[in-house]
């Protein structure tokens, strides 16, 4: 069965047409690569599948459930877990708080038992912070667990983004570029944490600018251009596939 | 040669670095800003609470312990606000009106129906809270400017309906005779027992503060100030957030203005118009936000000010002025946390400076 299956969504931004009727299904278990040229509506799709938008027309499944009309919050209480394309790292709190924030909804507490601290948040926080520093050793980052989020470089901050995702233990994680302005070495870390992930079985959906990357570790690839799906399938049919190579190379002898 | 140079700059040192280090172990720790906020309290901390408890009894002058009675109500106000202001990011300019509600609803229940003061004092906090609810649900909605704007209209609201209900709240002239603060039959009736009541309650609140910043709702509040969208997408309801934290500062500052109705005796509206939002605003932003010694720092420090200065009289406004301008060119990060850091940053410099000389050497 399919965990996300988008059935034929537009989206115009006053008279553009970022999407038209795109359909798609994400498999459970697998890394999804979504590829194509700027404008192409890569990040467009990303935030009607996070509830961040609502798309003109078309439905949106999740899990067989339909979650085109609600709220971020709830569509990630649904198990949907996102990184952004700009780093959004919460700059006011410790590397390991950031990630204890990601664990927010298996926290149950209330406001005024957090704030008499009772037993049992005690405990539940005691556990947090201990899975947390778990999370972060994983990610190589158990080392500044204390320092600010905001003085971590930016390949640091965008693991931590995929950290914080990872601490909701969602059933689907929607990375947005993760690989933009990394170095090489940056890059060749952050597929080893990715195959992690795929490892723990959690589906992923990647947007990617960078091909090569999409190309080695997601299992089908799918390609935007100006709204319109192009192509899709295993990297190596996709890229043999004629209309990819005349619209993401544009005119670019292979 | 060499040797007495080197021992030159150790002596130095050791003269410049001595006070400093005496002035670190006073002021609040730098890293409260930005450190895991853990449960342990520093050894700086109880030097603080004993120098609470003990202060008025070595300075025994009443007019200090009216004073340090008055900041002590403005720093649970302040306390509230900066878990709205300093940690969730979001504008509160009616803040006075939560507190005019806890006065009033003390005012009335113990004066004409004499209510115990104790329960009242509950009673105005849930009050307070409910109003906080009501008004939450539709403005929290805004944001920024705009949500400045609405809170400020609800300040004014709140003014409009005390004056006009005059069965209720006695109009402009208030409410007098209002009963001094009792614990089952103990009267808080002198300044100086009223100074450990006030300071007492500010203790209690500040400790479940400090719990509730690093819970799940502190992480939360502080997630919102940064990025909502980042709040969502970790599945942080950002609306719930918001009026969860807005209920709980509004019931501060209801706990707040029950406390000043008793100290005062009165409740009348002059005293909770538009200047003492502003005024609440600026001891949290000039003491620090996102940290819990700030706003106290900055009640303790606006409510001196403003004594020191009365004997100006018609200077006193403008001399206001210019030293809260300074303060905030100097301090923009507030007094509670900059501080901290330029000394520890001064220590820092002294240090290096030191390794630099001896690495010539």
């Amino acid at each position: 069965m399919s965990l996300v299956f988008v059935d034929a969504i537009t989206k115009e931004y006053g008279g553009v047409r970022a999407l038209d009727r795109v359909s798609l299904e994400v498999e459970k278990g697998t890394i999804k690569g979504l590829i194509g040229p700027n404008g192409a509506g890569k990040s467009t799709l990303f935030h009607l599948i996070s509830g961040m938008e609502r798309p003109d027309s078309g439905k949106i499944y999740l899990k067989g459930k339909e979650i085109t009309s609600l709220e971020p919050d709830e569509i990630a209480a649904l198990g949907v877990a996102r990184t952004f394309q700009t780093v959004q790292t919460l700059g006011n709190m410790t590397v390991v708080e950031n990630i204890m924030t990601g664990m927010h909804l298996r926290l149950k507490a209330g406001l005024i038992s957090s704030g008499l601290w009772l037993p049992w948040i005690k405990r539940s926080e005691n556990e947090a912070l201990k899975e947390a520093k778990e999370i972060l050793d994983r990610l190589g980052l158990l080392g500044r667990w204390k320092s600010p989020a905001s003085q971590l470089p930016l390949g640091k901050q965008k693991l931590l983004e995929i950290g914080r995702a990872f601490a909701m233990k969602p059933d689907l994680i929607l990375l947005d570029e993760p690989a933009s302005g990394l170095t090489p070495a940056e890059m060749e870390q952050l597929s080893e944490r990715i195959g992690q992930l795929k490892k723990d079985g959690i589906t992923l959906f990647i947007v990617e600018h960078h091909m090569g990357m999409v190309m080695e570790i997601a299992d089908e690839v799918v390609v935007l251009d100006q709204g319109k799906l192009i192509a899709q399938g295993p990297p190596d049919v996709v890229r043999g596939d004629s209309r990819v190579i005349q619209a993401y190379m544009k005119g670019k002898p292979r | 040669m060499v040797m007495k140079t080197e021992k030159e700059f150790r002596k130095r040192d050791f003269f410049y670095l001595m006070p400093l280090w005496l002035l670190s172990l006073i002021v609040p720790d730098a890293d409260d800003l930005y450190s895991y906020r853990s449960k342990e309290f520093k050894r700086k901390e109880l030097y603080y609470l004993g120098v609470v408890l003990i202060l008025p009894l070595i300075w025994s002058d009443p007019h200090f312990h009216h004073l340090m009675v008055l900041a002590g109500i403005y720093a649970i106000l302040a306390l509230g606000l900066s878990l709205f202001l300093g940690y969730a990011g979001q504008i509160s300019l009616g803040h006075a009106a939560f507190f005019g509600i806890g006065a009033y609803t003390t005012a009335i229940l113990t004066t004409r129906y004499a209510m115990p003061t104790v329960l009242a004092f509950w009673a105005s906090a849930v009050t307070a809270a409910a109003a906080a609810f009501l008004i939450g649900k539709p403005i929290l909605k805004l944001k920024g400017y705009f949500l400045a704007l609405a809170t400020l209209g609800f300040g004014e609201i709140f003014l409009v309906i005390v004056r006009e209900t005059r069965t209720l709240t006695g109009g402009v002239i208030g409410i007098f005779g209002i009963p001094w603060f009792s614990i089952a039959g103990f009267s808080f009736g002198t300044y100086l027992k009223q100074y450990y009541l006030i300071w007492g309650v500010l203790l209690g609140l500040f400790l479940f503060s400090k719990n509730l910043v690093r819970s799940k709702w502190g992480r939360a509040s502080l997630a919102v100030a940064v990025s909502e969208d980042a709040a969502k997408s970790v599945g942080i309801d950002v609306a719930q957030t918001k009026i969860k934290v807005f209920v709980m500062s509004a019931a501060f500052a209801g706990f707040a203005g029950s406390l000043f109705a008793c100290i005062m005796s009165t409740a009348n509206p002059e005293a909770f118009g538009l200047g003492f939002s502003t005024l609440i605003v600026m001891m949290v932003i000039l003491g620090g936000m996102g940290n819990l010694y700030g706003p106290i720092l900055g009640a303790i420090l606006l409510t001196y000010l403003m004594d020191v200065l009365a004997r100006y009289q018609e200077w006193s406004l403008p001399i206001y002025g210019v030293i809260l301008i300074l303060l905030l060119i100097f301090f923009p990060e507030g007094i509670g946390t900059r501080l901290g850091i330029r000394l520890i940053y001064l220590i820092g410099y002294w240090a290096k400076k030191r390794k630099r000389d001896e690495g010539k050497l």
